[in-house]
């Protein structure tokens, strides 16, 4: 029998061992693990980056094989999820939503996931390093999933676990092409179908014995092991590739826990903050829009000038000889011959640049898509517009209004959070479409020379006044109309000959970043 | 200054062959082969215009079929993962559900083994004319439902469908058995000469019977006088 290993010696062995196995997975950069206590009956677990290995876990099977070698097994093990799969929180996103679209459960989903990034990192491991993970497996206790898993490791690595599961699924799960990892959610989906009954088998027996939950034996693969700022670009990219709204909704309830934990909320500018709850919706607008960045430009606020010469005039007796223009007065001081200068006062726009702030009317009447039935291109076109004014450093104002008269609106004083202008963004009324004029009195006064950014579809009943009012205002006009209309022709039509509206069509999300705010056709022709 | 690639230097990367790489790269082989063979019966079938399930029709088709899988090495798991590239992949643009059937009937009936296990619960498109002239001594189970024709003109065979079937369930079957556990559709057994047909849930209507036997939820309804007659169907 090999002799028990003292935690202080686990961790010795883990100070020789690390800088091999660092080594064998090309130097991640993720700090030196630790040997401690661990919830639950597992062998490790990893938290932001941070790998502790479960030393109950090693005194267990130190009884059965070499402590060194289990250790080298864990950390392949541990650090192959970082470096390999899922590598990053995206992936992690991925893998998981196909697995639900196969089982629709979560917990189902988030077992089977699991299971298949074990597959994944072991089996790299196995092929492009020497690894003890066989060995680590022949001495592993085993459920009903397990066997199958270790005798799909037989298959697929040639090397005897002595495990006995069902051969033809074993067939089926040895046909996938775990290490191609452009075909990562094919196979995971192809991986969850065929250990589908498994799964559901195993959550049988576990509710039967009630209270004892089954754990992935190597350690769970939560969140947590993901930096705050690696969730913040994996839901932006998920937003980005998820299948619609109705995916990232689901996915992010489903870890809405950990993403909580996480300090996860749609409070707080970034979307990481006080910890709110989170509104999946607003949440995938958010990260959504952080994907596509669209241009402002900014206009001069100040006026600033001086004094300078302009025209002569010939001097005369008494008047300062400080103007005196000696060029032109051939250096004689003469009345009638001696030429002074006329000094003007001058205007520039000079460096002082900067983006006014802007009001967002939004359209929500029922012409438009409900955005949190479906994603909405002008709750996205809104969402952009904010965030780019808000970079910039600009408050934002918002009207959202369906048919404005009969109450159906919601007026946002200037703002800089951007979760309570995105909340105002994403209500929907689903209503008439008229635009009360009296409700931007207000906004228009609040802030001095604020753009207008205009989103709709331009089936406004009361249009020509809209019309008649953006063309008595000076201020720089961004109107976007979604789709295509006879209302948007007129429109188009009514506002081509003014300098400062400019007019935007958007009918596919890729039109969104071809928006320039703030744009004005003539911008030297004196209508800033 | 310190190299920060130092550690790189002598740096071996070592790479196992693992019979993984050897599975996925066979399967790969023989898919790619199953694929082309569709492609070539498709090519045939297109110069039909219109694909009418029809008796000249369904022979033809099979007979070009069988062709064109000739020499076609593949095991049960293939014909599963044709029909999950059939509904998804872009590579072929149209799926031509009786061809596709035909063909999927083929390489059933040419596999080697003889149980032969389709997972198919999650395809999206339900596949006429699966388990077609099925011969004596082969066994095929579908799990999943499947459409129009299913179990046509078995030969012997036993063909277990855990799902439901549409139309024209066992039509022109001779002899074998039909399992299906959920319901079907109208005209069952049209034309049917011999074999057997059990339907775990409910049958919508018979066809023209000639000769052979049908069961509903264990109850014998043909031959015999019940609900059903061949005139209703």
């Amino acid at each position: 029998m090999v002799e028990k290993v003292r935690p202080s010696k686990q961790t010795e062995a883990v100070d020789r061992l690390w800088q091999k196995v660092r080594r064998k997975h090309l130097f991640p950069e993720i700090p030196k693990p630790r040997v401690g206590q661990i919830h639950g009956n597992v062998a490790m677990e990893m938290k932001n980056k941070q790998i502790t290995l479960s030393g109950d876990f090693l005194d267990r099977l130190g009884e059965k094989m070499e402590t060194e070698e289990v250790l080298e097994a864990l950390l392949d093990h541990g650090v192959g999820h970082h470096s390999y799969c899922p590598w990053d929180f995206k992936t992690h996103l991925t893998i998981y939503a196909e697995a639900k679209r196969v089982v629709g459960d979560k917990d189902l989903a988030k077992r089977a996931a699991g299971c298949f990034m074990d597959v994944v990192v072991d089996t790299n491991c196995v092929k492009r390093n020497e690894t003890t993970l066989p060995r680590l497996y022949r001495n592993m206790e085993r459920g009903l999933l397990e066997e199958v898993i270790f005798s799909l490791y037989e298959k697929i690595w040639g090397i005897d676990l002595g495990s006995r599961g069902d051969p033809k699924t074993v067939r089926r799960l040895s046909r996938i092409p775990y290490l191609d990892r452009g075909r990562w959610p094919e196979s995971v989906h192809r991986f969850t179908r065929v250990i589908k009954q498994l799964l559901e088998e195993e959550q049988r027996e576990q509710s039967q014995e009630k209270g004892k939950e089954r754990e992935n034996m190597m350690g769970g693969h939560d969140l947590s092991s993901f930096s705050p700022e690696e969730v913040d670009q994996g839901l932006r990219d998920f937003a980005k590739e998820a299948r619609g709204l109705k995916e990232f909704r689901e996915v992010v309830e489903d870890f809405e826990g950990e993403l909580t934990d996480l300090g996860y909320g749609t409070e707080g500018g970034m979307g990481r903050g006080r910890g709110g709850l989170i509104d999946a919706d607003i949440l995938y607008y958010m990260k959504l829009a952080e994907n596509y960045s669209i241009p402002i430009r900014k206009k001069c606020l100040e006026k600033r000038g001086y004094m300078h010469p302009h025209s002569h005039s010939p001097w005369e007796v008494g008047k300062p000889v400080q103007d005196i223009d000696v060029w032109t007065s051939f250096g004689k001081i003469m009345p009638g011959i001696t030429q002074t200068w006329k000094k003007h006062w001058g205007k520039t726009f000079g460096d002082q640049e900067s983006t006014p702030d802007c009001i967002i009317l939004i359209d929500s009447s029922g012409s438009m898509i409900n955005p949190r039935k479906n994603l909405s291109y002008a709750v996205l076109g809104a969402a952009c517009a904010t965030d780019a004014y808000l970079r910039n450093g600009a408050r934002v104002g918002a009207y959202n209004f369906s048919d404005a008269p009969m109450g159906n609106r919601i007026v946002l004083d200037f703002a800089s959070e951007r979760e309570v202008i995105y909340r105002v963004l994403c209500k929907y009324f689903g209503g008439g479409t008229a635009l009360n004029l009296k409700d931007l009195e207000p906004l228009m006064k609040g802030a001095q020379n604020p753009d207008i950014f205009l989103i709709t579809d331009m089936k406004i009943t009361n249009l020509g006044k809209i019309i008649t009012y953006l063309s008595g205002i000076k201020n720089r006009v961004t109107a976007v109309y979604i789709g295509e209309s006879n209302y948007a022709h007129r429109f188009t039509k009514a506002m081509a000959d003014k300098g400062n509206v400019s007019i935007f069509n958007v009918t596919r999300k890729e039109d969104i970043p071809k928006i320039v705010l703030g744009k004005i056709r003539e911008y030297f022709g004196g209508t800033i | 200054m310190r190299n920060p690639f130092e550690e790189f230097k002598d740096f071996e990367r070592r790479r196992r062959d693992i019979p993984l790489d050897q599975i996925v790269k066979s399967k790969n082989v023989t898919m790619a082969r199953i694929m082309e063979g569709y492609e070539k019966l498709l090519e045939e079938e297109v110069k039909e215009l219109v694909w009418l399930v029809q008796y000249n029709t369904v022979i033809k088709a099979y007979a070009n079929a069988e062709k064109s899988i000739k020499g076609l090495e593949f095991k049960p798991e293939d014909i599963e993962d044709f029909c999950y590239e059939l509904d998804s992949s872009d590579r072929i643009p149209y799926m031509i559900t009786g061809p596709a059937g035909i063909y999927i009937a083929a390489l059933c009936n040419h596999c080697e083994e003889d149980e032969v296990v389709l997972k198919l619960e999650d395809i999206k498109t339900q596949i006429n004319l699966l388990g077609y002239r099925l011969p004596a001594g082969k066994r095929l189970l579908i799990e999943g439902n499947v459409g129009d024709f299913a179990g046509i003109g078995v030969e012997g065979g036993e063909l277990i469908i855990e799902g439901s079937a549409k139309n024209y369930a066992g039509a022109g079957m001779r002899s074998g058995k039909l399992v299906i556990t959920k319901n079907v559709g109208h005209h069952t057994g049209e034309w049917m000469m011999g074999g057997e047909i059990r339907v775990g849930g409910r049958i919508r209507g018979l066809g023209n019977i000639m000769d052979g036997k049908i069961y509903e939820r264990e109850q014998l309804i043909y031959p015999k006088d019940g609900r059903y007659s061949p005139r209703n169907g």
